[in-house]
């Protein structure tokens, strides 16, 4: 039987390395993709991601096991991912602009869609909308951001999301509400 | 009654994460409020198209990607070790730290003011051994001054009798 989240996380916290890389396996992808959707920037969440996963090694003995391992890593990381932002965000605007490859934060999301799936009901025009609609989720704030991506690929209710930010579940409502309000206007112009 | 779109409780609405008052006051809302029905239908539509055409981050290669942490972790250990005496305030206090113990060991290692006095009496002693050496004459001071007084007790009586 695999030993569950919590038990390895409590195995970490004993220096034990074979439980510290048996986490990281199952948890790198979901890092590196939650890192991605907040900052945009494959190095920048490769670096952040592992960041999150050395702040684990280092804290192990604080988990209390009140909430999920799964909601204290992702806080790790969601508040490394916010705070790079923040940092980052200073230079970005003295610079005068984003990073080569994204420009205006648009074009490379626009770049990165995947193709979309055989679907004989879908033209070219909702092909289009589906990239406004993933550009303009690329312009929404960090924190909504957030909320969106851990909604919708991570599948976090709410009180999960609530406890990766720190914050209320009325507060992750609002962040989701006033995301889906603009997004709605984004396809209302569509 | 006041007309108030629960506008934020939609969603969790339709995941079924609310509680059950708040969840049965929401479908009464929704029930009459054509409005919100259609928010939670676009927002729904919004969330789902989402899920499925979700962009995927640049590929990475796994293995890579844990050889690097495992160098960063190692790193960070080692810089963690040697940091700590490279930071000029721990380093400050430290040094404090060394010179109080110090300076409290000295002066905790001396010997009472009584005891000095002693030393000193015996220093003293030694510096005036040649006149110890010499002890019968002072044993014989006494005898002396005797013999002064008696001669000065033989000149009284002799005024005296003058």
């Amino acid at each position: 039987m695999e030993p569950s989240d919590e038990a390895l996380c409590q195995r970490v916290a004993e220096r034990d390395e074979a439980a510290f890389d048996l986490l990281v396996a199952r948890y790198q992808e979901r890092a590196y993709r939650i890192a991605w959707s907040v900052l945009r920037d494959g190095e920048e969440a490769r670096d952040v991601s592992q960041e999150a996963f050395i702040r684990l090694y280092q804290a192990a003995g604080g988990f209390g096991g009140r909430a999920r391992f799964s909601t204290w890593f992702y806080r790790i990381l969601v508040n490394l991912c916010l705070d790079h932002r923040r940092k980052h965000a200073w230079w970005k605007r003295v610079l005068g602009g984003g990073r080569p490859d994204e420009p205006d934060g648009r074009e490379a999301v626009i770049e990165r869609q995947p193709a979309e799936p055989v679907d004989p009901l879908a033209g070219l025009g909702r092909e289009q909308v589906m990239t406004q609609l993933w550009a303009a989720v690329a312009t929404l704030s960090p924190q909504q951001r957030a909320v969106v991506t851990l909604h919708v690929q991570d599948e976090l209710p709410t009180r999960e999301i609530a406890g990766v930010l720190s914050c209320s579940e009325a507060t992750v409502r609002v962040h989701l509400h006033r995301a889906l309000i603009s997004l709605r206007a984004t396809l209302g112009k569509a | 009654m006041a007309l108030t779109h629960p506008e934020t409780e939609l969603i969790p609405y339709a995941k079924g994460e609310l509680a059950a008052a708040e969840h049965e006051r929401v479908a009464g809302h929704l029930a009459t409020c054509a409005a919100c029905r259609e928010s939670l239908a676009a927002f729904g539509g919004i969330l789902e198209s989402l899920a499925r055409t979700a962009p995927e981050p640049p590929a990475v290669p796994w293995g890579r990607y844990r050889t690097e942490l495992r160098e960063k972790l190692e790193a960070r250990r080692h810089r963690a070790w040697t940091a700590w005496w490279r930071r000029p305030v721990p380093l400050a206090l430290s040094a404090s730290l060394a010179a109080a113990l110090v300076f409290i060991a000295v002066r905790g290692g001396q010997q009472p003011a009584t005891v000095d006095v002693a030393s000193v009496e015996q220093a003293v002693l030694g510096a005036r051994l040649d006149l110890l050496r010499q002890y019968g004459i002072v044993e014989n001071l006494d005898l002396l001054e005797n013999l002064d007084v008696i001669h000065n007790l033989d000149g009284l009586e002799t005024s005296r009798k003058g």
